[in-house]
């Protein structure tokens, strides 16, 4: 069973070097914000495997702290390329 | 029992691995940003919810078969949360992304302009 | 074939760790590699719970790829987005660097290995602070002493808040400091605004 947990390990890293690649490559800031965000997700998973592998089921809050902040921060990133701030779009400027 | 759990999860989480390595590939060689988060989005749904599914096998074969401390059905309620949220967060990231490429002028590529050399 | 796995995918980790590194610093368009500083925290947050730390992880995480990245991309809003071309390979940089590095590396080789149980600070430290934390109370019942937790109940908090108080304390202060610091200078961009120049003259000519 190890060796299919160690198997899937291998291949989420493989799936990060992937997407670190066009992280680095891609010619448009959105490819870069599209690496960043699958970058995350293979981390929640591999965390997640990672607890399973060393027997500690306790890293799964981390996934999911890792999940919920890997969400907040592609929105955050995206936000702020367009529009320049972080602030709501409609409310005044310096509200936040 | 327990093989029979250990089968179906081994299954799982390989073929989690192989659409998690097939949106890799994807997202590298595909030629537009637009067709790029397909790749995305494979990763993000089937390949997580394969190798979720596969991790929760496991957390209830512990829980069925071994009546072990530590609550297992909380290990699989767990897992099963995060998979909803990735489930509800990935895809709205990749619509979001598309919607902001697509208010900042990038242009999905069509068959007219396949003669153009891609990156 | 547990722990060779282990020690297969930590190896596969710091060369990612190591790859992303090397395009951080060789990355001229400065977006881009703010992005890559939040990929290298993902990555340092999993090595570090290989290592069985998952609170330097969680730290890791929550400061390098969340507070960090925002923080450098409200400053690179102020300045370019395109960082000037290098002159060329400066010999002498890299020569400070490969000696200080070896003189480092050459330094640790001193020291205990990870995990020894023979170390000094698991031989004399610890069991100080695990003495601190159980008194024995002496009643009918139990004439050699019954075990009773004192003051703060866990080994951790013990150390950081009680034996080093000061240390902490002046942590805190620094990362205060610094958190003001920061907010001061990503505020305190002058407004577009006439009449705030105007309210700012009068203030200024004051003796």
């Amino acid at each position: 069973m190890s060796i299919a947990f160690a198997i899937t390990m291998a291949a989420i890293l493989a799936t990060m070097a992937l997407a670190l690649v066009r992280a680095s490559l891609g010619p448009t800031v959105f490819d870069r914000i599209l690496a960043l965000n699958m970058f995350g997700t293979k981390t929640v998973l591999l965390i997640s495997v990672i607890g399973f592998m060393t027997e500690r089921p306790d890293f799964l809050d981390l996934a999911l702290l890792y999940a919920l902040m890997n969400f907040i921060g592609i929105v955050a990133v995206m936000r702020f390329t367009k529009y320049g701030h972080f602030a709501d779009v409609d409310a005044q400027e310096g509200a936040r | 029992m327990d093989l029979l759990f250990d089968f179906l999860s081994v299954i799982c989480l390989i073929g989690g691995c192989c659409f998690a390595l097939i949106g890799g590939i994807g997202i590298l060689r595909l030629p537009d940003f637009f067709s790029r988060l397909h790749g995305g989005g494979i990763t993000d749904t089937l390949g997580a919810g394969l190798i979720m599914l596969g991790l929760m096998l496991q957390s209830i074969k512990v829980g069925l078969t071994h009546e072990m401390s530590a609550s297992p059905w909380l290990v699989t309620v767990k897992l099963l949360m995060i998979l909803l949220f990735l489930f509800v967060t990935s895809p709205t990231g990749c619509h979001a992304l598309a919607r902001a490429a697509l208010s900042d002028g990038l242009e999905p590529a069509t068959v007219d302009d396949e003669e153009q050399p891609t990156p | 074939m547990h722990d060779a796995a282990i020690h297969a995918i930590v190896i596969l980790l710091l060369g990612l760790l190591l790859g992303t590194a090397i395009v951080i610093v060789r990355m001229r368009e400065l977006w881009a590699a703010v992005m890559l500083t939040g990929i290298y925290s993902f990555l340092g947050a999993s090595w570090m719970l290989l290592l069985d730390a998952p609170d330097v992880a969680f730290t890791e995480a929550a400061v390098g790829a969340g507070i960090s990245t925002f923080l450098m991309l409200s400053t690179l809003a102020l300045t370019n987005r395109r960082a000037k071309p290098q002159p060329g390979l400066s010999p002498v940089p890299l020569v400070v660097v490969i000696l200080t590095g070896a003189t480092l590396i050459y330094g640790t080789f001193d020291m205990p290995h990870y995990g020894d149980p023979d170390a000094p600070a698991h031989r004399h430290m610890a069991p100080e602070f695990l003495a601190d934390e159980v008194k024995h109370i002496q009643d009918a019942e139990h004439p050699e002493g019954k075990p009773v937790k004192v003051d703060v109940g866990n080994i951790i908090t013990s150390v950081l808040a009680s034996y080093r108080g000061y240390d902490t304390l002046g942590e805190t202060v620094v990362i205060f400091t610094a958190g003001i610091g920061v907010l001061l200078l990503l505020r305190g961009e002058p407004r577009e605004d006439p009449s705030e120049d105007a309210s700012e003259e009068p203030s200024e000519d004051a003796p």
